[in-house]
């Protein structure tokens, strides 16, 4: 049936449209397929306009006002930009945090793809439910009080140490270093990291594993022929969203290393702390979402479907 | 068992009280607000006095016994630091506050914002402080009286005494031992820590610096990074001197190891031989404020023996007084608490190393802008 003979009978069927109360006749979503969507979507559009976009905007704003007598005042001014984008603090701040965040990222995705396969092909289903669960858990408790555990397990008189020297090795400097600075930031991504990667490998059809063991795929072959292509997406998620929650931390680096360099989010503190100097704030924190948008865009080009340009001869 | 037996007598209703015991509650409300009803309009509203000062120094142990007497309330908006506080005071509407509590380097900054009226010398019992301290550098302007010295503490090495004796950490060479390698922890804050490292370098003033001096300072400074163990908030200065994360910190004093080392920890704070800082929190009456006389009560109050004595034995944060019957009041009645804090009116005592001249008043740069300081302090960092 064509889209005309179809639209034609819909329209007879449907009463007549009266004119409302204000001359404008009465709603009829089913008028327009897109009417409803947009109804439904205009709080969620009107709540990211004042509460994300605005806000946002105003950053940048910010970013060339200028403080004086410890009061922000607005200007334009480049001068935030320049001083900020010129001083090898900020250099080194952003080398830090991007290295920091890499080194999480793929740590995460190491320990989390062998994990999550783990628990969506290896375990029953009730186990399953109970490491999702265990998963699920530390997500919704405090995660200062997390690392303020890791700081009681690491310190040099800590647990881990008591338990080292108690069989007759030296204690080791495992708080205020990279090692601790991982750890609490794996504390925090990997939970995530492997939920999504579960999520992703439950989903997978299994008669495309069985039909590759069919045809003589080895186990490693299945998983990286099969598994991995079939999750690839979700691996995007996961990498994009370890590195961004590690990229923006505070809480890791400023307990787990004693600010020992410091990363990004500890430079908007310690720029905010002395001087109250928000506008140079703004401008690491521009900086910062600058990285967010570089990342995600990167990460959906990366998890694109792309199919082979079709040959024109 | 007993509940069950109870809710059994009780009559059924929805809520679980009776009509009668309703009646009674609302009867017994009844009689506690009538009287209000008959008492005058300040006694019913007590005056608030907006106090800006830093945490704790609303506690009803600190300021109970001055809200009772002059039945007002003491509303505390609490800083962290001296630049906050300006930018607290910067952003508020005039006749947000009454009464501001500064460190004193801040004083002139406060003056020049015109945020602090002048007082009247006559109205504090002045003669009453430590003759060092009754014409106080930091709060005379053109010999005009703005700020009134509340207590004072000394900044020097805080150390754990498990792995440094006092004889090696009495000059701040022993940031830059061997042995202090990844040991040296640092409050976060670039005025104490580069102040300290400036006495180390033979500065005296510390903070008043020209430009070859304050290259040396931060080539000084930036290499002690090999031996840094990290940059600490106050909460977690006293998390690494307990863990043993940090066994040296320069520019804290026993405003944090008193208390840690009464609780079993092992750190003490000692005045190097170059010289520590003096921290002095002073009180002034914001300009223009409506409540000037409360104002000036609360801080005659604050210097009275038992003011000084509740400041002195605050239980997170123990502090020097200036009040000479504050010290008196303290050795009559918790002496061994005076013992503790040095200020037994025998000696020694905390007044020692300010009459031997070891000490320097924190101030703010002189010759610099706060930011240079800053700047230098967050490369350090960054190193």
């Amino acid at each position: 049936m064509s889209q005309t003979a179809e639209a034609t009978r819909g329209d007879a069927v449907r009463p007549a449209a009266r004119p409302g109360r204000w001359g404008l006749g009465a709603p009829n979503y089913a008028a327009s397929p897109a009417a409803l969507p947009t109804v439904l979507g205009l709080p969620v559009l009107l709540w990211q306009l004042v509460f994300f976009a605005a806000p946002l905007a105003f950053l940048v704003v910010i970013t060339f006002w200028q403080v004086r007598n410890f009061r922000l005042e607005p200007a334009f001014v480049w001068d935030n930009w320049s001083r900020i984008l010129g001083s090898d603090t900020f250099h080194k701040a952003l080398a830090h945090t991007m290295q920091v965040s890499t080194i999480t990222t793929v740590l995460a995705l190491l320990l989390a793809v062998p994990a999550a396969y783990t628990i969506a092909f290896r375990l029953t289903a009730r186990q399953r439910d109970i490491a999702v669960a265990a998963l699920v858990a530390p997500v919704f408790s405090s995660y200062i009080v997390r690392i303020y555990a890791w700081q009681v397990v690491l310190s040099p008189q800590g647990i881990a140490n008591s338990l080292i020297t108690a069989i007759g090795l030296p204690a080791l400097p495992m708080l205020g270093g990279a090692f601790s600075l991982q750890i609490g930031l794996l504390t925090l991504t990997l939970p995530i990291a492997v939920l999504i990667l579960v999520f992703a490998f439950s989903g997978i059809d299994r008669t495309l594993v069985e039909a590759a063991e069919n045809l003589g795929c080895t186990r490693l072959n299945v998983f990286l022929h099969v598994l991995l292509p079939a999750i690839r997406p979700a691996l995007i998620l996961a990498a994009t969203t370890t590195f961004l929650l590690a990229f923006g931390d505070f809480v890791s680096p400023m307990f787990m290393t004693g600010s020992k360099p410091p990363t990004l989010s500890i430079l908007i503190v310690d720029t905010v702390k002395s001087g109250s100097q928000w506008p140079r704030a703004s401008v690491v924190g521009v900086a910062m979402l600058a990285v967010l948008v570089v990342v995600v865009g990167a990460g959906r080009w990366l998890g694109a479907e792309r199919r082979p340009k079709a040959k024109t001869s | 068992m007993q509940e069950s037996d109870s809710n059994a007598k009780r009559p059924a209703s929805s809520t679980g009280l009776s009509r009668r015991a309703v009646l009674k509650a609302g009867a017994a409300a009844s009689s506690m607000v009538a009287p209000s009803l008959w008492l005058p309009a300040h006694a019913a509203d007590p005056v608030t006095l907006n106090y800006l000062a830093w945490p704790g120094n609303a506690d009803a142990t600190i300021v109970g016994e001055f809200e009772k007497a002059n039945n007002c309330k003491i509303r505390i908006k609490e800083y962290v630091g001296g630049d906050q506080m300006m930018a607290v005071v910067n952003q508020s509407p005039p006749g947000t506050f009454d009464v501001v509590m500064a460190d004193a380097e801040y004083m002139h900054l406060l003056k020049a914002a015109n945020f602090i009226e002048e007082l009247n010398p006559a109205d504090y019992p002045l003669k009453d402080l430590w003759p060092e301290f009754q014409k106080f550098p930091l709060h005379w302007f053109d010999g005009k009286l703005y700020g009134v010295m509340l207590d004072f503490g000394y900044l020097g090495i805080s150390y754990n005494t498990k792995m440094f004796t006092p004889k090696e950490v009495s000059s701040y060479s022993v940031l830059f031992s061997e042995k202090a390698k990844g040991k040296v922890g640092f409050f976060d804050w670039y005025l104490p820590s580069m102040g300290c490292i400036s006495l180390s370098n033979g500065n005296r003033p510390p903070f008043d610096l020209d430009a070859a001096k304050f290259d040396g300072l931060k080539k000084k400074m930036f290499s002690l990074k090999p031996q840094a163990a990290g940059f600490y908030t106050i909460a977690d200065i006293f998390s690494s001197m307990t863990n043993g994360r940090a066994q040296l910190i320069p520019g804290i004093g026993e405003w944090i190891t008193l208390g840690l080392r009464m609780d079993g920890v092992p750190v003490d704070t000692i005045i190097p031989d170059e010289g520590g800082l003096q921290y002095t929190e002073s009180l002034s009456i914001v300009k223009g404020t409506a409540k000037r006389d409360l104002a000036r009560k609360f801080i005659q109050y604050s210097l009275t023996p038992r003011a000084q004595v509740a400041m002195a034995t605050k239980v997170d944060n123990r502090k020097s007084i200036p009040s000479i019957p504050g010290w008196k009041l303290l050795n009559e009645t918790k002496p061994k608490e005076a013992e503790i804090l040095r200020m037994t009116l025998k000696g020694p005592y905390v007044m020692d190393e300010y009459k031997a001249k070891k000490i320097q008043l924190r101030q703010l740069p002189q010759k610099q802008s706060i930011e240079d300081w800053n700047d230098a302090w967050g490369q350090f960092k960054a190193l």
